[in-house]
């Protein structure tokens, strides 16, 4: 990183400002080193693209300590034109950024809300409240927060020169880019010329337009609908209540679906659901969109209009996310409807989920074999992602025939009975979605762990994500319950050998045995990873639960090796796992399993 | 597993009442019934597989 970077005085110079529009910051560009020196450089990891994937990605890895050079071919967060894009982030979004250490400013910046209400005409026909869903309840984190992309991105980039380690050169464009055995060669066009550089490894975050697609002959299966909306991001005289608000069918508009969503600054997004054969450039025209807007809120209600955008939804899924030293992710991997919020948050997972595997085969912790469950476990998420956003894209925007008469019947139903309001399809909140067939996880884990609270063996409060910081990387091994000598001496071994910490989490009745222990009174801890009684559950850096079982023996051992990309059934470490312990045999237990903890 | 034995407490007087129910409806306002109906029925099964194998058997025209 230039020596100079950090000085750079990132000004929260992008606050929303008085009349239209967001005044959004604008970086400097630097000329990278390689234009004067006229040599190729090597990096062992280039991400393109600097938007909310690439740098969750970049700010990841350099909490890992892994260094990346990150290119944007912008000089700015948001896109140009001044729109928000992504306006809702998910608990699992949230936790990972309380992780990055950007969360405090996105909850004093954003909305909390947790009311949902869902209109057919004049009436009410369904409504939630997720502060009433107990499983949304223990997290450390909210179970939404609305606020611009663009600010999230920007406490990244002011995160990222707090961190070190990324470069992050604005105003670089990828133009051209090859692969082979030995290595992946980008180049780069900037202001000041054009450059190439070699990486090791390149993350494709470049988003739904990617060119990286093109050039490796990634294929992707695709959807195309015909369903055409109008956002529009708006300040009102009068605001309307702090709840997310849908109609299915708007008599405001002509039948048709309206969203109405809160977030920071009192902008509120509404979106307009349009006819099919819609002109792009008519519906999003200010004096159409005010028209709209007055039939909404009435005529009375001062509007100042923000942004406005219109949007054609499809559905894309690249079918490979990985090729070769690529790896897709966010955009540039599958594009969805915003129905559920399931774009953004699931680019923060794809990166959170890589990261983590990527700094531990940089370290010589995990074989290189691991990096190719980024694609089993991210490519299932993705399916089912679209899967999910699909239906209800088919439910919003039924085509004439079967899908609208059944529609009008669970829509009839919903006003009469209680058991059909559920089926009403507005959208499916984006989840951690779970990982069934990954190569790194065993069949008792792929589960996702919430940012529960605990007590740490003084007494003062923690969270998974304080652990999770405490394993710096590395596998977090919690025991739960009364832990025997032996059992105590097997475990000591396997944190010796392997990366691996361990900690004995502790509930009234058990005594602490460990050096380290953390008390789980109320079994937050435990509820959280998905296990009962004596037993014990292997975590990931990305806070998923890799493998569960009961007594501490082979089977751990061998869930940790599969944890790390190890294939073979010695689950034996690379040799370079332990550092100045190479050579180190891992344990070997025979003990049966009756034999517990 | 669906059913594919004979379930029906009355059958025949089922059917009567299907046919009744749909006396003096115009085709849409059929049509609109029969949805309603099969989403009603679906709730009292429940069960994903049973629905899908009927789903499958009805569309072995």
């Amino acid at each position: 990183m230039p020596a100079d970077y950090a000085e750079t005085p990132f000004a929260s110079g992008y606050e929303f400002t008085e009349g239209s529009g967001y005044d959004l910051p604008e970086y400097p560009f630097e000329a990278p080193p390689e234009i004067a020196s006229g040599e190729v450089s090597h990096h062992p990891i280039v991400i393109v693209g600097a938007g909310l994937a690439g740098l969750t990605m970049a700010c990841s890895l350099a909490r890992y300590g892994v260094p990346a050079v990150l290119l944007d071919e912008d000089n700015t967060v948001g896109a140009k034109g001044a729109s928000s894009r992504g306006i809702c982030y998910t608990q699992r979004s949230l936790e990972i950024f309380e992780r990055l250490g950007v969360y405090d400013r996105i909850a004093a910046k954003g909305i909390q809300w947790s009311v949902g209400r869902t209109f057919a005409g004049a009436d009410e026909i369904y409504s939630f409240d997720l502060r009433q869903q107990s499983n949304y309840n223990l997290s450390s984190q909210p179970p939404f927060i609305n606020i611009q992309q663009f600010y999230i991105e920007g406490y990244l980039v002011e995160r990222l020169a707090e961190l070190g380690r990324v470069q992050l050169r604005w105003k670089n464009r990828v133009t051209g880019f090859r692969q082979d055995g030995e290595c992946a060669t980008l180049t780069v066009a900037t202001p000041a010329g054009e450059y190439r550089m070699r990486a090791d490894h390149v993350i494709d975050a470049t988003g739904a337009h990617s060119p990286l697609r093109g050039w490796v002959g990634a294929s992707v299966t695709a959807k195309k609908g015909d369903d055409r909306w109008c956002i529009a991001d708006v300040r009102f005289s009068r605001r309307p209540p702090v709840e997310r608000h849908t109609w299915i069918e708007a008599p405001f508009n002509d039948n048709r679906a309206v969203w109405q969503h809160l977030m920071a600054d009192n902008v509120w997004r509404i979106d307009y659901q349009m006819a099919p054969d819609s002109d792009p450039v008519a519906v999003s025209r200010e004096s159409v969109v005010r028209e709209r807007l007055a039939r909404q809120f009435g005529a009375d209600c001062e509007v100042e209009i923000v942004w406005v955008g219109p949007y054609a939804y499809r559905s894309e899924c690249i079918d490979r996310m990985r090729h070769g030293r690529v790896f897709f992710m966010g955009d540039a991997a599958k594009v969805v409807s915003p129905f559920g919020a399931r774009g953004g948050n699931t680019g923060v997972s794809d990166a959170d989920n890589l990261a983590w595997k990527l700094a531990a085969v940089m370290k010589g912790r995990a074989d290189p074999a691991l990096l190719d469950s980024y694609h089993q476990e991210r490519h299932e998420a993705a399916l089912q992602n679209v899967q999910v956003t699909n239906r209800t894209s088919s439910f919003l925007r039924p085509q004439p025939g079967p899908q609208k008469l059944f529609r009008d019947a669970v829509i009839g139903l919903a006003r009469q009975h209680a058991f059909a309001r559920p089926l009403v399809n507005t959208g499916r909140m984006a989840i951690a979605n779970p990982y069934t067939r990954s190569s790194a996880c065993d069949r008792t884990g792929g589960q996702p762990v919430q940012n529960v609270g605990f007590g740490w063996a003084d007494g003062s409060m923690g969270t998974v994500n304080d652990l999770l910081a405490w394993a710096e990387g590395r596998l977090l091994l919690l025991v739960f319950g009364d832990t025997s000598a032996q059992a105590l001496q097997r475990l000591a071994a396997v944190t010796q050998t392997m990366p691996v910490r361990a900690v004995q989490v502790v509930g009234t009745e058990d005594a602490p045995m460990a050096v380290e222990h953390v008390l789980d009174p109320k079994g937050h801890l435990q509820g959280a990873c998905h296990v009962f009684g004596h037993a014990w559950a292997l975590v990931r850096p990305d806070s998923y639960v890799a493998a569960t079982g009961e007594s501490i023996d082979t089977t751990l051992v061998h869930s940790i090796g599969r944890a790390l990309g190890l294939q073979d059934e010695t689950a034996r470490p690379p040799a370079d796992v332990h550092g100045p312990r190479v050579g180190a045999e891992p344990p070997s237990f025979e003990a049966p399993r009756e034999e517990a903890a | 597993m669906m059913k594919t034995n004979f379930h029906f407490q009355d059958g025949d007087a089922f059917y009567e009442q299907l046919l009744q129910a749909h006396e003096g409806l115009t085709r849409e306002q059929s049509e609109l019934l029969n949805a309603r109906l099969i989403i009603l029925l679906a709730n009292q099964v429940g069960d994903a597989r049973v629905l899908k194998e009927c789903i499958e058997a009805a569309g072995r025209l």
